[in-house]
C-alpha cells in the first residue's frame, strides 16, 4: 500500500517535471534544424549556432543580462546582508516598518514595482540604459537577500559580535570573522536567488531600460512575434552552461573527499578563480564589441530593414550603428518625448507631421544626399512635409485586405471593407492592431474621410468596430500576421502592402485587395532629430539607404514598394511580377494620406481604441 | 547586562535610505502621480484629481478587470490544485531526492522566461507538436486552436507561476511533524480525516502564501497575454503597458497600478487574520 502510494507520488513529480522542461526540450530540438522550420525537423545543422554567434544584438545581450545579474548580485548581497544584520539590532518599529516595506517588491505584481522605477527615473531626469537597469536590478533583488539572511541572523546569539569586541576585535572583524560565517548559508541561497531573478527578469528591464540597452529577455520579446530559430540555439546553449556548472559544482565535493582537507581548499579556490576568470573574458569578449567608434542611432518599425544593410554602413564608415525597432507610431513618439535620443528615425506621415510640428526635426541637408536625385517623382513633396525639407522617403505603400482565394468568395470581395464584417468569415480574420488603421478602415467603410475630426462620425465609426469585434471575434494582431497568413492560419487580414507582397510571395493562395472605398496611402520616411550629434553620419546614413544597390537589397528582403525607381522597376518585372499589393494605387480618389490630429482628437481615438480592444 | 552597542547604526545608515529610496520611493511617486492629470500629448499636470479612478469605473476597464480577474482565478485554481500535490510530495521525498527535485525547479528560471514561452508557441501552434501528437493518437481530428486563445494564456501564467506555488507549499510541508498523522491515525481517524484535519490545516499558510505570490501577480503578466494570447486578452497589466508605452497616460497606468497594490495588501491583510501569522510562508521573517 505504502509503496504504491510513493511510486504515485513519484510518478506525479515526474509528469509536473516534464511540463517545466518540455517547452525548453522542444527549443533544444529545433536548434538544431536545418530549416526555419518550428514544425518539421528536416535535418540536422548547426546552422543557428552559426548565425547566434553572428548576431551581435544577442551577443550584445548576453552581455547585458550576464553583468547587470553579476553586478546586482554582488552589490544586493552586500547591502542586503548588512541591512538584515543591522535590522536585528533597530528598534522594533524600525524593523517592522523596514520589513514591510522589504517584502512590497516580492510581493506586488512586477509591473507596479516596474513602472514605480520607470517613473522615478524619468523624474530626477536619468536617461534610461543600462545604469538605470543596474539600479532597479539591484532594488529589487536586495528584499530577496533580505529575505534569506535575516531569519539566520535571528538565529544568532547577539552576543556573539560584543565577546568578539570584548576580545579586542573591531566592529568590522567581528562583522566579517565571526557573524558572515554563521549565516554564510543564507547569504549564498539570497546570493543564488538575487542572480536568478535579475538574469530571468523581464518586466522590470522592459520600463526601465532604454537607448539600445537590452537584456536577452528584451531582444527575445522583440523577436517573438517572427519565427527566429537563433533564440532556440541561445536557449540550448544557456541550458548546457548551467548543467556545466551544476556538473562542476557537484564534482567538487567528490574530488575534494579524495584529497586532504588542504587540497580541499585549494581546490575550491582553483575552481572559484577559473569560473570568475571564464565569466571576465567572456564579458570582455562580448563587452569588446562596442568601443571609440562613432556611434549612429536609427529607431525603425520592426521587421522593416534588411539588417545586413546596417554591417554594410558600418564597414564602410566606420562606425557602430546602435539599431531599435518600434511596434507603433506612437510607441515611437512616447520614447522620444520621455528623452531618449536617436539620430535618425523612420516613421509614418502623420507622425513626421506631428513631429514637425513639436519640433523634433531638424532639417535634412540635401546637398549631402547626391542618391536624392534616385528616388521616384510619386513619393515626394507630399501634404505631411511639402518640399521633403525634414523627411526623406523610405517605403510607401496602402494598407488592404489580404484574402485566401480558395476560401473567400469573389462576390462577397465586392463589399470592400464590409467584407471584414461578412459574418461567413467569423473567427476567421486578422486585424491590425493599430488605431489608425482600424478606424481608417470604419471611417471609410462608412464613406467619411479618415482623417474626420467630426466626433459624429468617429463615434459611428466606433460603434462599427464594436459590431465588428462582437459579430466577427478577429484577433487584433502584430506582425506576427506575416507568419500566421503564410502557414494558412486565417482566410483574411488586413495588412499593410508590403507584408502582403512578401507574403503572396510565399503563399500563392493569397491575394491582395484595397477597397474601392478607399484606403490609407503612406509614406514612411527618414527624418534626422533635432537632438541628433552625428548629422555628417546620419546625412550619410540617408544617402547610403537611398542608393540603388541598397534600396533593391532592401526591398527584396522586406517585400516593401522602395521610394528608388530603379529598385521599383526591377521588382516589378523580377520577383513582385503580378502582386498587385506591390504597386500602391496612386488612382483612386478616396485614398488618403494620414494627417495631424489635434491632442484633444487624437486623445478621443486612444481611448476609443482601447475601449474597442478590452471590450 | 550590557545593552548591545548601536554604533554601527550610523554605517548601516546609507542602506536604509537606499531600500526606501529605491522601493518605497517608486511606491509613494505611482500613488501620488495617481492624482495628477495626463497633459495631451505628454507629461503630466500636478492638479490633484481623482478622474483616474473614476475613468476605472467605465464599463470597459471594468471588464478588463473583470476579465483578468477571471483569468486570475482560474489560472490560481489549476496552480493550487497542481502544485499542492507537487509540494507536499516533494517534502515527502527522501533528502537526497528533495534536493535534487529543488534543483529541477530552479533550474528553468536560468533559462529565460522569455525563451521558455516561446517554446510553448513552438508546442501550442497550429502544426505544432501538440496538434500533431493529438491527431497522430486520433484523439483529434482537425488541429486544435490553442495558440492565441484563453486556454494557451492559462497554460502560460501555470508555467510562469506554479514554481511559487510549489515551493511555498514544499516549504510548509516540510516543517509538518509527521508523527502528528500518525497519531491521528492511530487515534482512529481515516487517512482522509487525517488529511483534511491535520495535514491540510498545517499546510494552509503555505497554500495562502502561495496564492499570494500568483493570483495578483498573474494579472500584471502583460507579456504571457501578448505573446501567446495573441492581444486577444487584455489583463491590467496589458492596459498599464499600453498606457505607459503608447497611450501615454501616465497617471491612468498609475492609478491601475495603485489598485493592484491595494488589491495585494488586502490579501496580506486577509492572509494575516486567517493564519494568525506575520510572515508568509516560504519567506523568511516574523
Amino acid at each position: 500500500m505504502k509503496k504504491k502510494k510513493s511510486f504515485f507520488a513519484r510518478f506525479y513529480v515526474v509528469i509536473c517535471l516534464a511540463f517545466f522542461y518540455l517547452p525548453i526540450l522542444v527549443t533544444m530540438f529545433f536548434s538544431f534544424n536545418s530549416s526555419k522550420s518550428l514544425t518539421r525537423f528536416t535535418g540536422f545543422s548547426l546552422r543557428w549556432y552559426n548565425e547566434l554567434l553572428q548576431n551581435v544584438e544577442i551577443s550584445k545581450a548576453v552581455y547585458v543580462s550576464l553583468s547587470i545579474a553579476v553586478m546586482a548580485t554582488v552589490i544586493s548581497t552586500v547591502l542586503g546582508t548588512i541591512t538584515a544584520i543591522g535590522l536585528t539590532r533597530s528598534r522594533k518599529i524600525v524593523k517592522e516598518i523596514l520589513l514591510n516595506v522589504n517584502n512590497m517588491p516580492i510581493l506586488n505584481p512586477e509591473i507596479v514595482t516596474a513602472i514605480g522605477l520607470m517613473l522615478l527615473f524619468s523624474s530626477i531626469g536619468m536617461r534610461k540604459g543600462y545604469v538605470t537597469m543596474l539600479l532597479a536590478h539591484i532594488a529589487f533583488c536586495t528584499p530577496y537577500v533580505i529575505t534569506s539572511v535575516y531569519p539566520k541572523v535571528r538565529s544568532l546569539d547577539p552576543n556573539l559580535a560584543n565577546a568578539a569586541m570584548d576580545l579586542g576585535a573591531t566592529p568590522f572583524q567581528a562583522l566579517i570573522k565571526v557573524i558572515v560565517p554563521l549565516i554564510k548559508e543564507g547569504i549564498f541561497a539570497g546570493a543564488l536567488l538575487a542572480f536568478t531573478m535579475s538574469f530571468d527578469d523581464f518586466v522590470i528591464s522592459y520600463f526601465v531600460s532604454g537607448n539600445g540597452v537590452k537584456n536577452i529577455s528584451i531582444v527575445v520579446y522583440n523577436m517573438t512575434k517572427r519565427i527566429n530559430p537563433t533564440i532556440n540555439a541561445l536557449s540550448t546553449i544557456v541550458i548546457v552552461v548551467i548543467i556545466i556548472v551544476l556538473v562542476v559544482v557537484n564534482l567538487i565535493p567528490l574530488l575534494a573527499r579524495k584529497n586532504t582537507v588542504n587540497m580541499n581548499h585549494r581546490l575550491h579556490h582553483v575552481i572559484g578563480l577559473a569560473a570568475a576568470a571564464v565569466l571576465i573574458g567572456v564579458m570582455i569578449w562580448l563587452g569588446a564589441a562596442t568601443n571609440g567608434k562613432h556611434v549612429l542611432k536609427v529607431y525603425n518599425a520592426g521587421e522593416y530593414m534588411d539588417l545586413s544593410l546596417l554591417e554594410q554602413f558600418e564597414e564602410e564608415n566606420d562606425c557602430q550603428v546602435v539599431y531599435e525597432t518600434f511596434e507603433s507610431n506612437e510607441m515611437m513618439y512616447t520614447k522620444l518625448a520621455a528623452g531618449e535620443t536617436y539620430d535618425v528615425l523612420i516613421p509614418s506621415d502623420y507622425m513626421i507631421e506631428r513631429l514637425i510640428k513639436e519640433e523634433y526635426l531638424q532639417y535634412i541637408d540635401w546637398n549631402l544626399i547626391p542618391n536624392k536625385k534616385n528616388l521616384m517623382e510619386d513619393v515626394q513633396n507630399k501634404s505631411y512635409d511639402p518640399g521633403n525639407r525634414y523627411s526623406c522617403p523610405y517605403f510607401w505603400g496602402t494598407v488592404g485586405i489580404l484574402y485566401d482565394k480558395t476560401v473567400v468568395d469573389p462576390e462577397d470581395l465586392k463589399d470592400g471593407w464590409e467584407l471584414l464584417r461578412n459574418p461567413k468569415y467569423k473567427g476567421n480574420l486578422y486585424m491590425y492592431d493599430s488605431e489608425r488603421d482600424s478606424f481608417m478602415i470604419a471611417m471609410k467603410a462608412l464613406g467619411y474621410s479618415m482623417n474626420s475630426t467630426n466626433f459624429d462620425e468617429i463615434e459611428e465609426a466606433y460603434q462599427w468596430l464594436i459590431e465588428q469585434r462582437d459579430t466577427m471575434d478577429p484577433i487584433y494582431a502584430g506582425d506576427d500576421v506575416i507568419d500566421n497568413m503564410i502557414s494558412g492560419n486565417k482566410a483574411i487580414a488586413v495588412v499593410y502592402s508590403g507584408d502582403a507582397s512578401y507574403i503572396i510571395s510565399e503563399n500563392e493562395n493569397l491575394d491582395y485587395l484595397t477597397p474601392d472605398q478607399g484606403t490609407n496611402l503612406w509614406y514612411d520616411a527618414m527624418v534626422i532629430t533635432r537632438d541628433c550629434s552625428e548629422t555628417d553620419l546620419a546625412h550619410a546614413f540617408i544617402d547610403f539607404m537611398i542608393s540603388e544597390e541598397s534600396a533593391l537589397s532592401n526591398t527584396e528582403e522586406v517585400g516593401y514598394t522602395p521610394t528608388v525607381e530603379s529598385a521599383f522597376e526591377e521588382m516589378k518585372e523580377g520577383d513582385y511580377a503580378g502582386v498587385s499589393s506591390y504597386i500602391p494605387d496612386t488612382e483612386n480618389p478616396n485614398n488618403e494620406i494620414f494627417g495631424y490630429q489635434e491632442p484633444k482628437v487624437k486623445q478621443h481615438y486612444a481611448e476609443l481604441w482601447t475601449k474597442v480592444k478590452a471590450q | 547586562m550590557r545593552k548591545p552597542k548601536n554604533g554601527g547604526v550610523w554605517m548601516i545608515l546609507p542602506l536604509y535610505l537606499f531600500t526606501i529610496a529605491f522601493v518605497a520611493g517608486p511606491l509613494i511617486y505611482v500613488v501620488a502621480l495617481s492624482f495628477a492629470t495626463a497633459n495631451e500629448g505628454y507629461g503630466v499636470t500636478w492638479s490633484l484629481t481623482t478622474a483616474n479612478y473614476t475613468r476605472i469605473l467605465e464599463p470597459v476597464y471594468m471588464k478588463t478587470f473583470v476579465q483578468s480577474f477571471q483569468l486570475a482565478l482560474t489560472s490560481t485554481v489549476l496552480n493550487c490544485l497542481i502544485g499542492y500535490p507537487f509540494g507536499y510530495y516533494m517534502a515527502r521525498l527522501p533528502d537526497k531526492q528533495k534536493k535534487r527535485a529543488m534543483i529541477a525547479i530552479m533550474l528553468p528560471f536560468w533559462v529565460n522566461s522569455l525563451i521558455r514561452l516561446y517554446g510553448w508557441i513552438i508546442i501550442l501552434q497550429k502544426k505544432g507538436m501538440l496538434n500533431h501528437v493529438l491527431q497522430s493518437l486520433h484523439l483529434i481530428d482537425k488541429p486544435l486552436k490553442i495558440l492565441y486563445s484563453y486556454p494557451a494564456v492559462v497554460i502560460g501564467m501555470i508555467y510562469v507561476l506554479l514554481p511559487f506555488m510549489v515551493l511555498s507549499v514544499y516549504s510548509s510541508a516540510e516543517k509538518l511533524d509527521w508523527s502528528l498523522i500518525e497519531a491521528a491515525r492511530d487515534l482512529g481517524a481515516s487517512g482522509t480525516k487525517a488529511f483534511w484535519t491535520v495535514t491540510f490545516r498545517l499546510t494552509m499558510p503555505g497554500l495562502l502564501s502561495g496564492i499570494i505570490l500568483t493570483f495578483i501577480p498573474s494579472m500584471g503578466l502583460f507579456f504571457i497575454a501578448d505573446i501567446l494570447g495573441g492581444n486577444k486578452i487584455v489583463l491590467v497589466g496589458s492596459l498599464i503597458q499600453e498606457q505607459m508605452t503608447r497611450g501615454s497616460n501616465w497617471p491612468f497606468a498609475a492609478a491601475l497600478a495603485v489598485i493592484l497594490l491595494v488589491m495585494t495588501t488586502l490579501m496580506i491583510a486577509l492572509y494575516r487574520k486567517l493564519t494568525n501569522a506575520k510572515k508568509l510562508e516560504g519567506m523568511g521573517w516574523e
